[in-house]
């Protein structure tokens, strides 16, 4: 294998691969970069066996000439050393070539280095996915469903479960869903009429592979394609071929446990709550769970936070309007920070039903993200 | 300003109480005066031991934690009383109102004893006189007798208090230590138990004299810091203040019982363990704190011993949640060897009005029963205040009848 290649766009690739890549593997070989050197161009894979990441360099796009005398062949080596050796390269263009002995010699300027490789034909081969359940959808629309949801993911593997993203599609609607338990993120996306055709029950997306999926993705106006099977699920854009596996076991019913009905409704500026939340939770940081409390008055909220060693906040949040009974609740900080920051609108209303029970916040005139929290109880 | 106070210095008391049940129920029945006397839990039972002991009982052998029975043979007038917490309590209470008369810097450390920082009480006297004023008050006003340790730390202090009892009153001088303090044996030192003593034994440490010329890496490398801490206190070091706020903080509460006889039978030890989850909660609840961690202290028939312990992610204080943690505990820990003794303890405690309870998506309808009396109360508790509601607790102000002598520092704490 031979080929001269663009500096930039190797550095590009090999970033979107290590993103897959761990030095915890069950099968040695995954702690390496397989390259491969085609007429086409090269391609780069890097995989943990639950995610797969392929990123294609063409010999040129847009006029530009990215790779050059190509001999095609194979390779594995280790992410450890390449990704930092072309890193810091001295000129643009880098030689590499490979030799029997899976020796790998790079050459840019005045370096030269010889990296020990392994045989390609050692790598997994990556599972092929055989399924007509595939469409269409624009990267900044893909990009967007993910980053307000995909923050809602439990952490810990209590339940293994609450660390994906449930993904389905009903009645002609995309829909993302996200919960830890304490608090839960959906976004719908209406299906438009080429995309109607596609149809999956339920799946369960892992939060991580969404949330590399989302650093990987440019924001344009292309489209990713996504396939769905039954145990996995592939996200393709021109050069890149993102695999995941998908998370066993039945997705929690998540739709009858929000409240369809609200005692108290709330509608106020997302920025000015949003703000009032942060300053009040500056004081709510000491005590351990970053409890605000939030009171109705007539036309505004209070929003307080007491730890008795540090000090104590009100803050004072006009509203637009306040319906309903009044109520006092206290809730963790960060869920409603975390919450309010995905919405783009410059309204939301927050519905309440009780001071022990979940509420629902909405962006005005959006009914498609809806985020819900659950209040903490104080003794 | 005074010749007897140092001029950078602290002056120090620790009181301590002599043979403090003993002496409350001799208070409180003069007839018991100068008979031996003790106090035991459970006097039917095998597990009944000597609580505490006159004087009288002393020199004839009976000692604390001595079973009954054995007591018994050594001193067979000895007169045994079931404990009677609710009058040591009491006494404790007006003992530490007295103490509190010198001076705001009492910590009463359990129900018998405290230290008193009497630096800045010149005006009362020289720290010998006020040290004889408080104990013949205790003596006349209370029938009371009690030791006193002067010093200019509390390590020494309770040294001192040891020294003379009953109703001795010791000074310990720093410049004095090598002939009253270093020339003791290493065991009698505060803060060194059985296994301490004996692990110093083993480092050719036999006498305080010898833990003071130890070499401290030595300490640190076979002691840790508690090593090179209790040379520090052996040269007469010991910086820490007394603190009246000390008594606020409790990290644990357990309770321990011995099986009426050694066994492995599943259902006995379940149902102890029932008990003990029991206890511990009542004593969390009537203390409203809410711990996160469990421990489980088993003593097998050979009396070794192994305490096992997980921190959960949730507080807890309701007995069935201690139960559910002690028997995971236990299942996973019990070597199937006869077990003599069971213990339970919540520990990293905190005051329940400090937490609160993140509800759970699929749980929180469990939580709604009592939502609409909650809405009341705060409704009324708004209206008129604080106090208006008090949880009652179902059993009728019981007791908890064991162990940990330092219930009883309640009382000082809400008294304050």
């Amino acid at each position: 294998m031979k080929f001269t290649i663009q500096r930039d766009q190797l550095i590009d690739s090999l970033q979107h691969v290590m993103k897959a890549i761990s030095p915890r593997v069950a099968i040695p070989i995954l702690t390496g970069i397989k390259i491969e050197a085609t007429k086409e161009g090269i391609k780069l894979t890097g995989s943990d066996s639950d995610i797969s990441i392929e990123s294609f360099i063409p010999v040129e796009e847009d006029g530009l000439v990215y790779v050059e005398n190509i001999e095609p062949g194979a390779i594995v080596v280790q992410a450890k050393y390449f990704p930092d050796i072309i890193r810091k390269l001295p000129l643009k263009t880098i030689e590499i070539q490979t030799d029997d002995n899976y020796q790998m010699t790079i050459l840019s300027g005045g370096s030269e280095f010889h990296l020990n490789g392994q045989d390609a034909e050692e790598y997994p081969h990556l599972p092929v996915l055989h399924t007509d359940n595939s469409f269409e959808i624009k990267h900044d629309l893909l990009k967007e469903m993910i980053k307000q949801t995909v923050f809602a993911v439990s952490t810990v593997e209590t339940r293994p479960i609450l660390t994906g993203v449930n993904m389905k599609v009903i009645d002609g609607k995309l829909n993302f869903v996200a919960t830890d338990s304490h608090r839960l993120a959906s976004r719908v996306l209406p299906l438009s009429e080429e995309q109607k055709h596609v149809n999956f029950e339920s799946i369960v997306v892992p939060g991580k592979s969404l949330a590399e999926l989302n650093k990987i993705i440019e924001e344009n106006d292309e489209t990713v394609t996504m396939s769905v099977s039954d145990n996995q699920i592939l996200f393709q854009t021109k050069n890149i071929y993102f695999l995941s596996r998908l998370l066993d076991g039945n997705y929690p019913e998540t739709d009858r446990l929000i409240p369809d009905q609200s005692k108290t409704v709330v509608k106020t500026k997302t920025k000015a709550l949003l703000q009032a939340i942060d300053r009040a939770s500056l004081l709510a940081k000491e005590n351990r769970n970053n409890v605000v409390k939030l009171e109705t008055k007539d036309q505004h909220l209070e929003i307080s936070s007491n730890t008795p060693e540090v000090g104590q906040v009100t803050e004072d949040v006009v509203t637009e309007s306040t319906e309903g009974e009044s109520l006092k609740i206290s809730f963790s900080a960060k869920y409603m920070i975390d919450a309010l920051r995905i919405i783009e609108e410059e309204y939301v209303s927050i519905y309440f039903t009780g001071a022990m029970r979940p509420f629902v916040i909405r962006p005005d005139q959006n009914d498609q993200i809806l985020q819900l929290i659950l209040p903490v109880r104080t003794y | 300003m005074s010749k007897w106070y140092p001029k950078n210095g602290r002056v120090i008391f620790h009181v301590d109480m002599n043979s403090f049940y003993a002496s409350v129920e001799m208070a409180y029945d003069p007839s018991l005066k100068t008979k031996a006397i003790a106090i035991a839990g459970n006097p039917e039972e095998r597990r009944g031991i000597i609580v505490t002991s006159s004087y009288e009982a002393r020199a004839k052998g009976v000692k604390t934690t001595m079973p009954l029975w054995q007591a018994r043979r050594l001193c067979p007038e000895l007169i045994v009383l079931p404990p009677n917490f609710e009058r040591y309590r009491k006494m404790s209470r007006e003992l530490f109102k007295i103490m509190a008369e010198i001076t705001d810097l009492v910590q009463p450390v359990s129900i018998d004893e405290g230290y008193i920082d009497v630096t800045d009480c010149s005006h009362l006297g020289s720290p010998i006189e006020i040290a004889s004023q408080l104990q013949q008050r205790l003596k006349a006003e209370l029938d009371l007798p009690c030791s006193i340790g002067i010093a200019p730390n509390k390590f020494l202090a309770k040294m001192g208090s040891d020294m003379k009892k009953p109703m001795g009153i010791t000074i310990i001088r720093k410049r004095e230590l090598k002939d009253v303090l270093w020339p003791l044996d290493i065991g009698e030192m505060h803060g060194v138990g059985e296994k301490t003593k004996a692990k110093f034994n083993d480092q050719n440490i036999y006498t305080i004299q010898d833990l003071v010329d130890a070499d401290p890496y030595l300490l640190k490398r076979v002691f840790g810091v508690n090593g090179v801490r209790l040379q520090q206190k052996a040269k007469g070091e010991d910086k820490r203040p007394v603190d009246p706020d000390a008594v606020f903080e409790f990290k644990s509460i357990g309770n321990s019982e011995t099986l009426p006889e050694d066994t492995v039978e599943e259902a006995t030890i379940l149902g102890l363990l029932r008990k003990l989850s029991k206890k511990v909660s009542e004593r969390l609840i009537r203390k409203e704190v809410v711990g996160q961690t469990v421990q489980l202290m088993i003593r097998y028939y050979d009396r070794k011993t192994i305490t096992r312990s997980i921190t959960l992610a949730k507080f807890l204080h309701q007995e069935q949640a201690i139960y559910q943690v002690a028997v995971d505990l236990f299942e996973t820990h019990w070597n199937n060897e006869p077990i003599r003794l069971l213990g339970v303890t919540v520990q990293g405690l905190v005051d329940k009005s400090e937490i609160v309870e993140q509800l759970d998506l699929f749980h929180y309808q469990e939580m709604l029963k009592d939502e609409g009396l909650q809405r009341t109360i705060d409704q009324l508790t708004e209206r008129y205040g604080k106090t208006t509601f008090k949880k009652l607790q179902s059993t009728t102000e019981q007791q908890p009848r064991t162990s940990f002598q330092k219930d009883f520092l309640d009382d000082y704490r809400t008294s304050k």
